[in-house]
Formats: C-alpha cells, structure tokens, sequence
C-alpha cells in the first residue's frame, strides 16, 4: 500500500514525470514543430525590410530563444539516441532465430533441393560476398545464421548530421559571444585604433588595379601592418575576397573611396592649406558660414545631356572633383575643380584659390573578430559527411538460416531507408542462390 | 558603370542559336514523353533519346557561352536558369539511365517543369517588363571572382535538379492518385509507393546540395563580406527551403508518413525553392539580388 512506503510512489511518480518531460522535449515531433515555427516566421521576416527584421526579428530574444530551444531539443534527441545508433551500427545481432527471421518486412523462403546445410549455407555466403556483402556466420542455440551487412556506416549519417548541426550552433555562438565588428579605413599613410581588439592598423600602401574593362569596378589593393603594444603582430595585402586573418581577427576591404588633395591658397596675403577631403566632406571656407561641401571625385569626368555628371569608367583620365558652394545653408552654385586648374572663390575674408592637385585611393574595411571560425568549419565538414552517409550509402543487412526439416532457407533483410530496393536487391539474390543451386 | 564583354554578332548568333535548338529539343522530348504516358509506349526510349540529344547541344550552348565569357557561365537569372535546367537534365537522364527504362513516365512530368523553366528565361520578361533576364556578356565585378562561386553555383544546380526531380514525382503521386486503378495513366504511372521512393531519394539528393550550396556561400561571404551570414532574403529563403525539406525527411523518415502529407511537404518546398531563385529576386531586395 502506498502508505506503508512513503516517499516511493511519490518518487516514481516525479522520475517518471521528468522521464516524459525529457521523452517530449528530445521528441521528433518537437523537433519538427520548432522547425517549422522557425520558417514560418523566417518568412514573415524577409517580406519587410532586411533592417528591421534583422533588429526586430533575427537578433530577438524570442527568436533566438526558439533557435535554443530547437538546438536544445537536437542535443537531447542525440544524446537519447547515440548509445543505440551505435550499437546497432557496430554491434548489430547477427543471430536471429528463423521466426524473427520470418518477422522481418522484407523476406523469403527457398525451398531447395539437397539437403545439406553446409553446401546450401556456403552458396548464400558465396553469392551474398559477390554482391559486394560483408558475411559473417555465427552459431547460436538454433544453429547457424549468415550475417551479411553492406554499407554500416550509413547507420550513423542522421547522428553524425545532428550533430555537426550542433556544433555548428556552437560555433556561432562562441563567435557571437566572442567577436566584434568595426567599420574603418584610410589613404596610405594613415593609422587608426581598434578598440576593441586592443590593436593598432597601419596602412602602408594603397593601389588601384584596373580591370581590362575600365568600366568595371577596379581592384584595390592596400598593404596593412599590425602592432599590439607597439610590437607588430602580422602584416599583409588586403583586396576584395582576399581578407588578411590573424589570431581569429580579419581585415575585410568592403570598398574604397577616392580622397582629393586640394591646396586652398588667399589671394590677398597667399597663406597656403593643403586638405585631403573625402566625398560628402565639407570645409570651411571662413567664418561667415561659406562652406565648400564636397560631392563626389570623378576620375573621367563627363556630363550627359540633362546636366548630370557622371564617370565615363575608372581610368583617371579627367579628375573632377564636384562640390556645392554653400553660403548661409544655402546652396550658392556648382564648384567642379579640374585637376591643376585654379578656381577662385570668394568669401567674406576674401577670395580664395581652390586647386585640386592630385588624388588618392582610401581603403575601407571591416575589422571582424570571429573566433568561432574552426568550430564552424568543422563542424560544416561533419554535416557534408552526415547528410552524404544518410542519402548516399544505403545501409542494409541480410539474415539466413537453414531449415534442415523442410530443406528451405529463411532469408529476411532491414534497410532503415529504402525497403522498395531492398526487396528487389533480395529477388535477384534469390535467382542467383536459386541458380547457383542447380549447378 | 558596368562591363561587358565585347562578342563578335557571329558569336552571339551562335550562342542564341544553340539555346533555341535546345529550348525546342526540350519541348519536343516533352511532347514525346507526354504520349509515350498516354498509351503509345513505343515512343518511350525515342523521347528519351530527344532528350539526351537536347541536352547535349545544351550542353555546346553551355560551352559557346563559357568562350564568349572567358569564364564558367555562373552569373545572372540567364547563366543561372540555363546551368539549373542543364544540371535537372543531367541528373534526370542519370536515373533514367540507372533504373533503365522503366520510368519513362517521369520524364513526361520533369520536362513540362523544364519547359516551364525555359518560359521563365525567353517568354516571363515579354509579359513583365520589370523581369530582366538579360542576356548580356557581363564582366565579373571583383566580388564575385572567387573559386568559391564555382563551388556555391554547382552546388546550388544539383540542389535544385534534386528538388526539381522530387516535385516531378510529387505531382506524378497526385495524378496517380486521381487516375486510380483504371484507365490509361494506371498502366503508365509506376505505384504510389515507388513514387514515394523515387520523391524521397530526389529530395535527400536535394537536400545534400542544398546544404553544400548553404555552407559554400558562407564560407564565400565570410571572405567577401566580413561574415558568414547576413541574413539576408536570398540566404533566409534557401535556409527556409531547407527547412521544409528537413521537415519532410524527418515526416517521413522517423514519423513513417507516407502518401499525400508527404508529397504536400515537397511541393511546398519546390515552391520555396522556386522563390528562393525567382521571387526573391524580383520581389524582395538584398545583396544578392544581382541573381
Ligand atoms: C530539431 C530537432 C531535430 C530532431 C529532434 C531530429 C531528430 C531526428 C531523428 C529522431 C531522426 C532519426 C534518426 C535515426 O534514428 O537514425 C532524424 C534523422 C535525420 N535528421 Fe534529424 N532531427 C532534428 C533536426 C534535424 C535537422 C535540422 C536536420 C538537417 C540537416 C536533420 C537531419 C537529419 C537527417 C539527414 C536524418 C536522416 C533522415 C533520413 O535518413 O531520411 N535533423 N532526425
């Protein structure tokens, strides 16, 4: 009676409902609810702007929280299932009694001719061998049974699958956790600071390489040193689709820009500035409020016919550097300065000679930290290897035992995947054993 | 400012000449399969031989295009559909040539999906202007001039081939489904259950490329664009893809589902696919809308 044992049924109780707490939590049907949930609102979210969605949806708590939850749900489902995938892979029964033999979905019976165990045993190994079959035979309480198994290790693909899909969540969380993403850049020459991976950025040279079309965006090359504690750490050429990596740090070129130099010399007492101004920039031109606001560099400059200027390609043939003269936040007029020629403004302090004198290319990158890379990486490889093992190998196995009253064998066989196949592949060892037979 | 690649008039004249020949074989192995399904089962290994005909001048298309780009012809909605088309061909005649001649049939359902891939790449743009499949000679712009594209675009065809394949299948199942155990189409279309086979290997072949596609584009951002996922719609959509097919795999593999729920998921999933390529390009924005 339950009173004479106080605690114990309680106890069974609590056990069994933390046993269907976990069966539900690790179950298929989850999985596949939690699956879909993740589409469905996936869809939603791509129907407005990336932004919003990546702000909104992507990078939500609740987002992320069923991300965790389905990975959570794998990593169970895997751990549940990982002792008796292995053990079905590699310690398969390789003894079957000829009614479980008989209970398999897929199955025969020949009835032969000779009555002899030994011979008919030896022809089944034969002919199952020939296929390509790996045969065993083992003796239990009933006799002798022929194992035969092809293609084990396709057993493992959905472990090995499942997984390389945690690891790589893995990966992506380390490297979430653990990285960081900083927009940078400049013209040879220059220096800058990032913070938050403690090091400094040195770039040494910049180059442009045009591409056979001059019409196509051109390759920029720039040269970068790297010190931390003023001691250099790596140094490297950095171009699109070619980062520089060190230390789970990269150095992305995103793009590049073209920085003007302009000298802006007074007319009156010939006081010389010399600027380098980047497109969207702007100057002050004196006090009152004249600002040159900077447009856009051209490297060969043109206009079509609405007045519109534009590149005509990439090759510097016209420098131009457009800009907007503007005086008490008003617009005044256009300022195109070619390259060495002067052109004069004036100010309230006077007029001023502005000349473009020549022309540099900036780099600009995106400084990554992603220490979650090989995890990743490896755990990208798993899942190729998994997903290869589920759909390419077609794991099967064959049981025979001889029946020495009726001269017959029992052949029955268990593919996880394709029994279609598997009961052709058994028709035609059938005909073959049967032929073999007759010799 | 973009570039492209100056091609002699002859050059192009060939080229377009080559798609049309095949574009036309296409539609004639469709024509024969479609007939070898309603009765005249002789024509079977003819059609098939159109269809292996079709794909081979398919195929000198493909070539001509790759000398007049001086590089594989992997960019753009046209590169993309005619490698997609290609690559289903390719996988369908490989299975035909597997299971011998006995599924004929499904070639009466995968070359009307081909026809209607080639009407999406010639006849769509007519009807909609704002759909641009330009036929163009365009240079590579830097971004895209990685070993990775190749590896991420052959991934990608062989991905959709399988899920092309699978959804063949899938409408095959509801036709039969309708046709019953009578009529003509009752001798012609193999068994629900092989269909159901035929459906399930495509997909897992599908599936296995669409992962690699997935994990190659990664690995390719993660060098181009400082990281590996930016979620953006064409990422979101082939991750989405993925999912419904993972989500049929699992249904069938570990729940046993079996008939119409199944063949549900894949068409689902052939229509996500199909948005992934076409949808998202037009309808939705992001980096990748170059195609
Ligand atoms: C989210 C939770 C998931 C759960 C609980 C789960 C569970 C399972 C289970 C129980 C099986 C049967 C395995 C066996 O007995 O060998 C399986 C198979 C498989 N799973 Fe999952 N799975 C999940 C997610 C995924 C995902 C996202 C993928 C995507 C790659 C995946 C890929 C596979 C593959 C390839 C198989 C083999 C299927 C087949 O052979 O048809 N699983 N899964």
């Amino acid at each position: 009676m339950a009173q004479e044992t106080p605690g114990l049924p309680q106890e069974k109780k609590e056990q069994n409902i933390i046993s269907q707490l976990l069966r539900f939590l690790s179950s298929m049907q989850l999985g596949i609810i939690l699956i879909l949930l993740l589409a469905f609102i996936s869809i939603f979210a791509t129907l407005g702007e990336q932004e919003t969605a990546v702000q909104k949806v992507y990078r939500s708590w609740w987002y992320l929280g069923i991300m965790a939850f389905t990975a959570l749900n794998l990593l169970l489902c895997t751990l549940r299932r990982f002792r008796p995938i292995m053990h079905l892979t590699f310690q398969p029964q390789k003894n079957k009694t000829a009614s479980a033999i008989s209970k398999l979905k897929v199955k025969r019976v020949l009835n032969l001719q000779a009555k002899d165990e030994a011979a008919a045993l030896a022809k089944v190994k034969e002919t199952l061998a020939q296929n390509g079959f790996k045969v065993s035979q083992v003796t239990g309480t009933e006799g002798s049974t022929v194992f035969a198994e092809r293609s084990a290790w396709g057993y493992l693909g959905s472990l090995i699958t499942h997984a390389s899909l945690l690891i790589i969540l893995l990966g992506a969380m380390y490297g979430a956790l653990t990285g960081f993403e900083e927009k940078n850049g400049g013209i040879a020459g220059d220096n800058f600071q990032v913070k938050s991976g403690g090091f400094d950025v040195a770039i040494t040279a910049v180059r442009m390489e045009q591409e056979k079309d001059p019409t196509v965006r051109p390759r920029v090359f720039s040269d970068v040193r790297i010190t931390k504690d003023g001691k250099e750490i790596a140094k490297g050429t950095v171009s699109i689709n070619q980062p520089l990596r060190f230390a789970g740090n990269t150095i992305y070129h995103t793009s590049f820009r073209y920085v003007s130099d302009v000298t802006i010399t007074s007319v009156q007492d010939g006081e010389k500035h010399e600027v380098q101004l980047w497109d969207h920039g702007q100057v002050r031109l004196d006090d009152e409020g004249t600002i040159l606001h900077l447009m856009q560099f051209f490297p060969n400059f043109t206009m079509n016919a609405d007045g519109i200027p534009y590149s005509k390609n990439y090759l510097p043939e016209r420098p131009v550097l457009a800009g907007l003269l503007i005086e008490n936040g008003r617009a005044v007029r256009n300022v195109f300065l070619q390259l060495n020629k002067p052109e004069v403004i004036k100010t309230a302090e006077g007029e001023l000679e502005l000349l473009l004198t020549g022309f540099q290319h900036a780099a600009i990158y995106s400084i990554t930290r992603n220490l979650g890379r090989p995890i990743l990486f490896s755990g990208a490889v798993l899942l190729i290897i998994g997903l290869y093992l589920s759909f390419f190998l077609n794991p099967r196995r064959f049981w025979v035992k001889y029946d020495q009253e009726n001269a017959a064998l029992f052949i029955g066989g268990h593919s996880p995947r394709h029994k279609l196949f598997l009961e052709q592949e058994l028709e035609r060892l059938e005909s073959e054993i049967m032929s073999r037979e007759g010799e | 400012m973009s570039g492209y690649i100056p091609v002699s008039a002859t050059a192009i004249f060939w080229e377009n000449t080559f798609f049309n020949i095949a574009s036309a074989l296409y539609i004639l192995a469709m024509f024969f399969y479609l007939t070898h399904l309603f009765g005249r089962k002789q024509l079977g290994s003819f059609a098939s031989i159109v269809l292996r005909i079709a794909f081979l001048v398919h195929s000198v298309f493909l070539i001509m295009r790759t000398i007049n780009l001086q590089r594989v012809p992997f960019v753009g909605p046209y590169e993309f559909g005619n490698m997609f088309i290609w690559a289903t061909a390719l996988v369908y005649l490989w299975t035909e040539w597997r299971l011998k001649d006995k599924y004929f049939a499904v070639g009466a359902f995968l070359t009307p999906l081909i026809t209607l891939y080639i009407v999406y790449l010639t006849v769509v743009p007519r009807l909609i202007p704002a759909v641009r499949i330009s036929r163009l000679h365009q240079q590579l712009r830097p971004v895209l001039q990685s070993p990775w594209l190749k590896i991420h675009v052959s991934a990608s065809i062989f991905g959709y081939a399988g899920f092309t394949l699978a959804f063949a299948a899938a409408i095959m199942w509801l036709v039969k489904n309708k046709a019953g155990e009578q009529g003509v189409l009752a001798h012609t279309l193999p068994q629900k259950n092989i269909l159901e086979e035929y459906m399930y290997r495509a997909a897992g072949f599908g599936f296995l490329f669409q992962s690699i596609m997935i994990i190659t584009g990664a690995i390719w951002a993660d060098t181009s664009w400082g990281s590996y996922w930016r979620w953006d719609p064409k990422e979101m959509w082939s991750l989405i893809t993925w999912f419904v097919y993972a989500v049929y795999l699992h249904a069938r593999f570990t729940q046993g589902w079996t008939g119409l729920r199944t063949v549900a998921l894949v068409m689902v999933g052939w229509v996500a696919m199909l948005f992934t390529w076409v949808g998202v390009a037009w309808l939705l924005t992001g980096i990748h809308s170059f195609g």
